[in-house]
């Protein structure tokens, strides 16, 4: 049962403030991470990877920061909006790599091919895949130390019906387990089928934090917090 | 270690550097026996061997691939994922490249060995194994490999954009050493370029620095160009 909390967590680049003094703790369970383009939400995931360097405050997992993790995979797993591969080595190369750089078993290589459904594809090069195949990969990868959080970043992108079906019941499985599973996006729908709870950003700020249960219409509050038209 | 060390064989780039170096020390070492009419004096097997040390050009690009590489296929996020102590990437990636050099210069070396056997050989003549010139050369050559590999992560660590790095790279080679070579007068030989020359005891003459003097200096730069890379990898905010 590990939890991730944010404390006063400020990030400028240069005079453009990014993120201003954000505050919230996030539990087991699946936290829907909320926010128009532009509100943060991205920068904040990346200061609690140590990424990204926060002009103030602290973003701990387990009460310790990213870094200062032992070993930062068995503990955290992550999929970013871009995550890169190489373009020429295959999906179970890059996975190896990714094993090999976390201290984690090969083993695991094989096990989380199967869980994102990709083995048939494993040992072609990325530069075929699809979108959605990449994000397979790309969640392959942030399952590969059996982490208690995961933070996924836009995780449906590029996924096809079955694609967001399949992952709407490992999120739900993952949560369900009691693992913290903050999932970062702006497609309300998707959200509102998975997340137990939500955060919701705007323009850098805290705007709502609370169970998803108890807002009366996801997508109309939303747009109320965050200056949206309704 | 075993990661990078991994990512440095599952790229295809780098087998591909690898090869065309060996038809550069080929064609370097042909052209220079061909010219030559006195091909089995020192002087010419100096030469001959010397272009083991100028594919070190490539082991430049090898080292500045492992880092700027990483950016240019954005899988650094992954690799400071799984290492948020950015320093040991960075000196881990250092020890892989230096192999790599040490590795290319080494087949090099060979090629180059084979290439002038074969060509004393047509005229007659026969290499001498036993010439204290020739495997200065060589281990000379295969050491600005490594030098060079190694001052690579180094310049992609500083520069992460990979075209950016690799003009960089070559135009210092191609171009501004030289001017700067000029503008500074003798302490040119105490440039990149013109110490690798001297590890092969090129220009053969009294005023350049010595093999273990343009060795230690060499050192020097990677230990410069690494340490301000490191510095700079630890600051950087990783934004995609």
């Amino acid at each position: 049962m590990t939890d991730v909390v944010l404390q006063g967590l400020t990030k400028r680049f240069g005079a453009v403030p990014a993120v201003r003094n954000l505050t919230c703790t996030m539990t087991p369970g699946v936290t829907g991470f909320l926010g128009p383009n532009g509100a943060g939400k991205t920068t904040t995931l990346r200061m609690l990877l140590g990424l990204v360097r926060p002009t103030a405050g602290t973003a701990t997992v387990g009460g310790r920061r990213y870094a200062d993790l032992p070993q930062p995979r068995r503990v955290v797993g992550a999929l970013l909006d871009s995550t890169g591969f190489h373009p020429g080595r295959t999906g179970r190369q890059h996975l190896r790599i990714s094993a090999d750089q976390s201290g984690l078993p090969a083993a695991r290589v094989a096990t989380v091919l199967d869980q994102v459904d990709l083995g048939g594809a494993a040992d072609r090069r990325v530069r075929g895949y699809s979108l959605g195949m990449r994000q397979r990969l790309g969640l392959a990868t942030a399952l590969l130390g059996d982490p208690e959080v995961l933070v996924l970043d836009e995780p449906a992108n590029g996924l096809d019906p079955a694609g967001m079906a399949w992952l709407r019941g490992l999120l739900r499985d993952l949560g369900a387990e009691g693992r913290t599973v903050i999932i970062s996006s702006h497609v309300l729908a998707e959200v509102r089928q998975t997340a137990d709870r939500v955060v919701i950003v705007g323009e850098g700020t805290l705007r709502h934090t609370g169970p998803l249960d108890e807002m009366a219409g996801l997508e109309e509050e939303f747009l109320r917090l965050t200056g949206g038209v309704a | 270690m075993r990661a990078e060390l991994r990512k440095l064989i599952t790229a295809r780039s780098t087998w591909l550097l690898l090869a065309i170096a060996q038809l550069i020390v080929v064609a370097g070492v042909s052209g220079l026996m061909l010219q030559r009419d006195d091909p089995a004096s020192d002087d010419a097997q100096r030469g001959a061997i010397a272009h083991v040390g100028l594919v070190a050009l490539f082991g430049l690009l090898i080292g500045i691939l492992a880092v700027a590489g990483e950016y240019r296929h954005r899988t650094i996020t992954d690799t400071f994922l799984a290492r948020p102590h950015r320093d040991r990437v960075v000196l881990s990636k250092l020890v892989v490249a230096a192999g790599a050099g040490a590795v290319l210069g080494v087949v090099a070396s060979a090629t180059a060995l084979i290439t002038d056997a074969i060509w004393l050989a047509a005229k007659g003549l026969s290499i001498d194994l036993a010439s204290g010139v020739l495997w200065r050369t060589v281990a000379g050559g295969i050491g600005w490999n490594i030098a060079f590999a190694a001052i690579g992560v180094g310049v992609g660590a500083l520069i992460t954009n990979l075209s950016a790095a690799v003009a960089a790279a070559l135009g210092w080679l191609a171009l501004v050493e030289g001017i700067v070579g000029e503008l500074i007068g003798d302490a040119s030989r105490w440039l990149p370029f013109a110490l690798g020359q001297a590890l092969v005891g090129l220009p053969n003459s009294a005023d350049r620095p010595q093999a273990w003097q343009a060795g230690l200096v060499l050192v020097l730069y990677v230990a410069v160009f690494v340490a301000a890379g490191i510095g700079v990898t630890t600051r950087r905010d990783i934004t995609h």
